[in-house]
């Protein structure tokens, strides 16, 4: 009974609960290749929600250097460690064991169930619970590179680069198919059909710490100072008025897209040139550009990443499961000019304070739509203007160097 | 947020703690294990408790979450929580050159959390020109911590003085018997503070400045100077008015007009006091002294004023919009101009290619298309070869070598001067020049606030001294005299580049002359081959030959900038002539997609060259009417600050000036500062100035405008508390060279001030008062009549600017403030959007401002002859290089590289090269591989030196705005820790060196080891420190990271973060103390001991320092020579610095052993670099998965 279908996998897999996927999915599309590592979504989460005693430690959002960053420390490796090594089929299907298979639990078991596990997470799901100490250092291995040995001669022009490292934003991926709420004994976890944000209800929350361990990415942590667990929410009191969340508009990098995904079979695809189209269907189904974090934990997350297209394809496949290398080849056909609609797609991304349920291209300008109307509207390229040298209403001239 | 630096710092939990307690009584009260209640369906509505958990069937009431939820009322918790009372904009200005309107969102009176306004993309200019959304959104992370400021504990909250001051004004400024401050009132840095009110700070503050103008006034005075020991060409320039050893300083005044260009403003006024003190009359009366900035924060590129004549050649960041190819040398664009890294990526998504040219693998290499490491400062070398590369394969761009260089003109062998059309025909008449103005005299020149003038103005002797020049017709073989006006499509001779000539000159003599393009074809081909250049470089032969073939490639296609990295070397002036020479031949100056930038500080202030309506106002002649112009008259003389950081010693060395007249300094006996925590507390060699200046009573009185406390705070006299930017009373107004914006500051919409500040404006206005009453002259306080918080609010004096200023001319103050409440900027309305320098030569065929109109690779001034640097080449850094410092590179028999060697003068050449003083003005000429057999004269001192040590900016910080603010120093790296579980740590995050691994390795320093890092002991951390001195608070001790971007030989710190004081240091020894911290003040170290400018001193060159080389005024079209403040000055060099490090102390917690932050799990993963476990390695290599079924 408890088996649902995922599709990052290609099949169908465990979960503790029945399939119910939500009438909106809160998505988001995140360029890696724009990411500048500034923090400022972290501070514009920091400061819009966790900045209460309990919290000091708490960070919804963060941005990590990969290969050497993480947090909390350790998080994705330690899980990867004891999923060993899993393989995906040529056809894109998962074959490894999700974090909801690899204890072999029988989750029809009623003794199994989340609601009767009120000791460990992790006696039914692989993961583990981050300790005292991996909350400290959030900005462990910042700008550290893997790779060869660094050398006073360096000089390359790969597109893979030889030494490398990049920058990984993360927040709460609002799974499809949540651990959080796949594990918390007392149900105080959902997901909201309206627009699939998970939330914690904090009223009913016990702080068993159950989805602190379940979460993979370990994105729900407790509060010790108010005695509940606490994760990013998805900003819904914005996301209810049509606008992104605090770390979409204050991303500087203009690196993310908010919007809302659809499920494969139902995306809202179509030429941009021609009609408004979903841009996360666009760039996840359409062209295949955006990947989900770590698939192969068995969630289905729901915050899509461009892979950078200077980290080595192995890495970013560990990371990104199937697709990276296509993902890559799509990128630089953009910046060959042989994607235009992607060009105008993630130049018209963060250049607006709405959500973005579509998009289209109106000659040299990309435009955006929230549920119908324009919200966003941008050139491709700057227009530049040439002032008259001489301005005789106002008596001057206008100079560059002055 | 967290409201107290920490402490109530993090508690790191664990849920057995937490719970421990309830498991044990759970069950026996008919609970859950671990006394857990599910919350089930009967509890909808939020209802009354149920025990669900453990009889009947166990999943009955289960729901599915992903489905529904029966409360969703809670919800109404973060709804609550985000909605705010009010909202209101303010200017975001730290030294970034952003200018970020954020939204102030206000609950409950209290700024709680900022964001971007979202409405640049509004911006329009009076022609109805307006950009597009794509500048949204402007904000980052330091602009949003910044609410922990407003409310910081280290606020400055109300008038502080120091008591040993206070005490020495009011016993009457008692004096040694030298004439000097006695040592024990200036016990600067741990004397105790006195709180004050606004009216005693005045008085205190005038008091000072009446005494010190009247006691270094006249004989008695300059008497008092000398007896001082300050050099007698030093008290000469005071001119016998004690006024000019008061020194006045806005930080980076650009940055908020009235405010901080308001210290030039108070610096003018002071005529009046020496109207008054010297009874001089009014026409005689001399200002104060006012400090530069740009240059002394060594932003300048002081090649940019050699090669184009003005400040500085760049373009909006936006331009990278239109470039096919984009060369960062230097420039880590997404850590240091993160609003506008966007345009860099989103430029290289539309197919730019960039390279990147950096001395490591950093945050923007992860940008690049191609990378070239090179040896640290030796750019210029590799621009070197690359030209060599383009002129020897001919892939330069004649026509733009001939319209806009100097390259075709001819130069005498003779006395490496150009030679003149009047040297060559006989009563040869100078040509009338149309592009250019000439003024009988100085006192004629037009103000720099004219606005309906676009030619270049000289004075008549100038235009006689220059004259014209001569090239030769390549296709008729004669000679032809060309002026400064025949440059672009007015220039049609195609002259010849290459070869030599014998002409007979008018007097009859004949001399020989050669093209500059040949003179430096011949330097760069047998100096600059690939492998040569790779030699000097440390880089790949390839990458030389890379380089020339894609600049080649693309012509007006390609935008080099270069950021504070190269910038930060005494060798900064060749490496930027160096690549101008390889933009010039490659058509890549003065275009939207062709050009070359400098980075480095929000410096412009030309943008507003109608400031001096501002600063300038005739103090005995003030205009109280707030709609009319007024008398502009400026009193006060400009200096470099590197003086003051050179403790008041010119470059002397064997008893000669190496320092022009015109850049002549004077004793610094006070110093008032507004927003400058870079004039001492993040200074070049600060301890020095402490240690020597400050803490011996030679520096008076130092006087700080803040609004949170600083290092500089920590050893001044007197602090003003200053308005956050949340609290604006007055208005204001800036600009910014890197993007096309006017930003106005709106008034707070706070319903009261957080503490007892004012604004800066109202702290010079408070003095002013005092200093009226006096000396009785009621002119001081009116000086500042528009300064108050209700009919004016500064806006006659802004509206002065504009109306003056090119760029904004047309403006209304009040229409800007509107749209500045909306968050929308206005424009900056130079010729083009986006704006780039160098439009108007490419375009409209107007000269440059150098003495021949064109780009000037040949420096004909004697200062360069001298310095054996006519032509651009390759000088090794002044102390940054394991090799011999300071040396000239060549290979050539070159007649112009012919410089005064230590042999010339007689000087013992070995003992030169290691004096740190004399070694400035050493020349000594080596080919490459002479140069690779030197060494550095510290290796033969003692072992262990071996390191250069490099200080650059970083995304955490601009400059030390904001590095101690928790949830940013969180972030900085790998130590951020909110709750410490190490007592050393002096605060949440801390700072480090960065080495190569296997340096560390090889020196026995585990990742994350405590150590000492020394520069030259003659003279860091200051002249006298004893050296290897464990407990002396200067002493730069720090955490050494492994970092395998780093190249061996280099080492690295970053420059933002607050460095030891004398109360941090004592905090940092008292085992109670949980920070390094001033419980006094607030001021917090992220250092131990030191900090990164232990390493750092004041580094000179002569050809910073000339009398002779023309160059614009800093405001307006006129062109003089010599010094100019920001333009042509002593641009010192903070990465100078070579080093040995030595272990101090284990990383571990404890003290024992490594620190490991994986220390718990180590078995699973062993995470650091040089330390990964088997596991690690497989996760790097992306082992974990397997795609292949292998």
């Amino acid at each position: 009974m408890p088996k649902v279908e995922n599709w990052h996998l290609n099949r169908e897999m465990e979960y503790p609960y029945e399939d119910a996927r939500p009438d909106n999915q809160w998505a988001g599309v995140f360029d890696l290749n724009k990411c500048i590592e500034c923090q400022t979504c972290t501070l514009a989460c920091k400061t819009t929600w966790t900045h209460g005693e309990g919290q000091e430690h708490m960070f919804w959002n963060n941005v990590e250097t990969k290969p050497y960053g993480s947090h909390p420390v350790g998080w994705d490796g330690r899980l990867l460690n004891e999923l060993g090594e899993a393989e995906w089929d040529e056809d894109g299907t998962y074959q490894g064991d999700t974090i909801f298979e690899a204890k072999g639990t029988d989750w029809e078991n009623p003794e199994n169930h989340p609601t009767n596990n009120f000791s460990s997470s992790a006696d039914n799901l692989a993961g583990f619970m981050p300790g005292d100490n991996d909350w400290r250092y959030p900005n462990l291995g910042e700008d550290e590179p893997a790779g060869e040995e660094m050398t006073g001669d360096m000089h390359f022009d790969d597109d893979t680069h030889p030494i490398w490292f990049f920058y990984l934003p993360r927040i709460c991926n609002h799974c499809t198919y949540a651990a959080c709420a796949g594990s918390c004994p007392v149900q105080a976890i959902y997901k909201r059909q309206e627009d699939g944000i998970v939330l914690i209800d904090q009223e009913n929350c016990q702080a068993s710490t159950q989805c602190n361990e379940a979460c993979p990415y370990k994105k729900a942590i407790l509060n010790p100072k108010e005695g509940v667990s606490q994760k990013c929410v998805g900003c819904y009191p914005k996301i209810e008025e049509g606008k992104v969340p605090q770390c979409f508009e204050n991303c500087l990098g203009k690196i993310r897209m908010h919007g809302y995904i659809n499920h494969p079979d139902d995306a809202d695809v179509g030429d941009p040139n021609e009609e408004i189209v979903n841009p996360i269907d666009f760039l996840v189904h359409e062209k295949g550009l955006a990947k989900p974090l770590y698939p192969q934990f068995g969630t289905e997350p729901n915050i899509y990443y461009i892979p950078p297209i200077t980290a080595p394809v192995d890495y970013l496949t560990q990371m990104f499961g199937p697709g990276v290398e296509e993902a890559i080849e799509t990128y630089q056909a953009a910046r060959n000019g042989e994607e235009p609609e992607i060009q105008a797609l993630l130049h018209l991304q963060g250049s607006t304070e709405w959500s973005l349920t579509g998009f289209k291209i109106e000659g040299d300008e990309a435009v955006g739509y929230y549920e119908g109307d324009e919200v966003g509207r941008v050139p491709i390229e700057e227009p530049q203007t040439d002032r008259k040298r001489y301005d005789e209403q106002e008596d001057v001239y206008r100079l560059d160097i002055t | 947020m967290s409201d107290s630096e920490g402490d109530d710092g993090v508690l790191p939990f664990s849920r057995r703690e937490i719970l421990g307690g309830a498991a044990s009584t759970a069950t026996s009260v008919g609970l859950g294990y671990l006394g857990y209640r599910r919350f089930s369906r009967e509890d909808e509505g939020g209802g009354s408790s149920s025990d669900g958990g453990d009889e009947g069937d166990p999943l009955a009431d289960v729901r599915n979450p992903l489905a529904e939820h029966p409360n969703r009322d809670w919800e109404s918790l973060y709804r609550n929580h985000y909605e705010v009372d009010n909202k209101f904009m303010l200017t975001c200005t730290p030294n970034d050159t952003h200018n970020c309107y954020l939204q102030a969102n206000v609950k409950n009176g209290e700024v709680t959390r900022l964001g971007p306004s979202m409405n640049y993309g509004e911006a329009e200019d009076l022609y109805g020109n307006q950009v597009s959304d794509r500048w949204d959104p402007r904000v980052c992370q330091k602009g949003l911590a910044m609410i922990e400021r407003f409310y910081g504990e280290r606020r400055v909250k109300q008038p502080m003085v120091r008591k040993g001051f206070k005490q020495w004004v009011e016993e009457g400024f008692p004096r040694d018997d030298d004439g000097s401050m006695p040592q024990e009132y200036a016990n600067r840095g741990d004397d105790d503070w006195v709180e004050v009110d606004f009216d005693t700070a005045y008085d205190l503050a005038a008091r000072t400045f009446a005494e010190l103008a009247e006691h270094y006034s006249g004989e008695s005075g300059m008497q008092s100077l000398l007896e001082q020991d300050y050099d007698e060409r030093v008290v000469e320039e005071t001119q016998g008015a004690g006024v000019r050893t008061m020194k006045f300083r806005g930080g980076m005044p650009l940055l908020g007009v009235t405010k901080l260009f308001g210290q030039y403003r108070n610096a003018n006024s002071m005529a009046l006091l020496d109207n008054h003190v010297r009874d001089v009359s009014e026409d005689e009366a001399l200002g104060a002294v006012g400090l530069d900035n740009y240059s002394f924060h060594t932003d300048l590129p002081p090649g940019h004023t050699m090669v184009t004549g003005q400040q500085t050649v760049d373009f909006d960041l936006i331009n990278a919009d239109y470039a096919d190819h984009i060369v960062l040398a230097g420039l880590n664009w997404i850590c240091t101009k993160m609003a506008d890294s966007h345009w860099l990526t989103e430029a290289r998504l539309k197919g730019s290619k960039i390279t990147g040219i950096y001395t490591d693998y950093n945050a923007t290499s992860t940008k690049c298309d191609e990378f070239i490491n090179v040896r640290p400062a030796t750019d210029g070398a590799l621009f070197l070869g690359a030209a060599r590369e383009v002129i020897d394969r001919e892939l330069y761009d004649e026509e733009y070598v001939q319209k806009h260089t100097d390259l075709p003109l001819l130069v005498r062998v003779d006395d490496k001067k150009f030679l003149r059309a009047s040297d060559l025909f006989e009563n040869y008449e100078h040509e009338d020049l149309a592009k250019t103005d000439t003024v009988e005299s100085d006192e004629q020149r037009p103000g720099a606030d004219v606005t309906d003038l676009d030619t270049q103005i000289i004075t008549e002797e100038h235009r006689r001294e220059w004259g014209d020049f001569v090239v030769r017709n390549d296709e008729t073989g004669e000679f032809e005299a060309i002026s400064r006006d025949d440059v672009g499509d007015d220039f049609d001779v195609t002259a010849t580049l290459e070869g030599s000539f014998e002409v007979e000159l008018a007097s009859g003599e004949t001399v020989e002359v050669r093209p500059v393009f040949d003179l430096i074809k011949e330097h760069l081909d047998e100096t600059w081959d690939p492998e040569s250049t790779a030699e000097v470089t440390g880089s790949d032969p390839q990458s030389v030959v890379n380089l020339a073939e894609d600049i080649a490639a693309n012509k007006q296609e390609t935008l080099i900038l270069t950021g504070m990295g190269p910038n930060h070397h005494a060798n900064s002036d060749n490496k930027d002539r160096a690549i101008f020479l390889l933009a010039s031949l490659t058509r890549n100056v003065g275009y939207q997609s062709g050009n070359v930038g400098s980075y480095s500080g929000n410096y412009r202030a030309a943008l507003f060259n109608g400031l001096p309506q501002y600063i300038q106002e005739n103090p005995f002649n003030i205009e109280l009417d707030p709609e009319s112009h007024v008398d502009v008259d400026r009193r006060y003389d400009m200096q470099s600050a590197h003086f003051y950081t050179n403790l008041d010693k010119p470059l002397k060395v064997d008893g000669e000036y190496f320092q022009g007249d015109s850049h002549m300094h004077t004793p610094t006996k006070s110093i008032w500062v507004s927003g400058s925590n870079s004039i001492l507390g993040n200074a070049k060699g600060a301890y020095k100035i402490i240690e020597k200046a400050l803490r011996e009573g030679k520096i008076e009185a130092f006087f700080c405008n803040e609004w949170w406390w600083t290092m500089t705070c920590e050893y001044s006299d007197i602090v003003f508390p200053v308005d956050s930017w949340a609290e604006n009373h007055v208005h204001d107004i800036t600009a910014s060279p890197t993007n096309p914006f006017v930003n106005v500051m709106p008034e707070t919409e706070l319903d009261s001030r957080i503490y007892n500040t004012r604004n800066d404006t109202q702290h010079y206005k408070g003095v002013a008062q005092k200093l009226a009453e006096i000396t009785g002259d009621s002119r001081f306080e009116d000086y500042w009549a528009f300064i108050d918080e209700d009919e004016y609010r500064a806006k006659p004096y802004i509206q002065r600017i504009i109306d003056n200023s090119n760029s904004v001319k047309g403006y209304d103050i009040e229409d800007l403030l509107e749209k500045a409440r909306e968050g929308t900027p206005g424009m900056t309305m130079t010729q083009t959007y986006p704006k780039h320098i160098g439009n108007e030569q490419t375009q409209d065929d107007r000269p440059w401002y150098t003495k021949t109109g064109r780009l000037e690779f040949f420096r004909e001034e004697q200062e360069f002859a001298e310095a054996g640097e006519n032509l651009p080449l390759h000088r090794e850094p002044m102390d940054a290089t394991p090799y011999e410092p300071n040396v000239l590179v060549d290979n050539s028999d070159s007649p112009v590289i012919d410089p005064d060697t230590p042999e010339d003068r007689g000087w013992d050449s070995d003992a030169v090269a290691r004096d740190t003083s004399d070694r400035q003005v050493r020349n000594v000429v080596y080919s490459p591989s002479e140069l690779t057999d030197t060494t550095h004269p510290l290796m033969d001192v003692e072992d262990g030196y071996d390191y250069i040590y490099m200080t650059p900016k970083y995304r955490h910080g601009a400059h030390t705005f904001a590095n101690a603010l928790p949830n940013i120093a969180v972030w900085w790296g790998n130590y951020g820790d909110m709750d410490p579980e190490d007592d050393r740590k002096p605060y949440i995050g801390e700072g480090y060196i960065e080495m190569n691994p296997q340096d560390a390795r090889d020196e026995g320093f585990e990742d994350g080891d405590y150590v000492w890092v020394d520069a030259d002991p003659s003279d860091r951390p200051y002249p006298g420190a004893e050296k290897d001195d464990e407990d002396h608070y200067t002493r730069a001790m720090m955490r050494v990271r492994h970092q395998p971007s780093i190249p061996r030989g280099v080492t690295r710190s970053w420059m933002n973060l607050n460095q030891t004081s004398h109360t941090t240091y004592e905090a940092q020894q008292d085992d109670d103390s949980e920070w390094a911290k001033n419980d006094r003040t607030g001021y917090v170290s992220l250092y131990r001991q030191g900090g990164h400018q232990s390493m750092t001193t004041t580094w000179l060159r002569r050809t910073w320092l000339t009398d002779t080389m023309p160059r614009k005024d800093q405001f307006g079209q006129n062109l003089d020579e010599g010094f100019e403040a920001d333009v042509h000055a002593a641009n010192g060099a903070p990465k100078e610095s070579f080093v040995k490090i030595e272990k101090a102390e284990d990383g571990a917690a404890d003290g024992e052993g490594r620190w490991r932050p994986d220390d718990h799990f180590s078995d699973v993963l062993s995470m650091r670099p040089g330390y990964e476990n088997d596991a690690m390695l497989r996760y790097i290599d992306g082992g974990y998965i397997n795609t292949r079924g292998d």
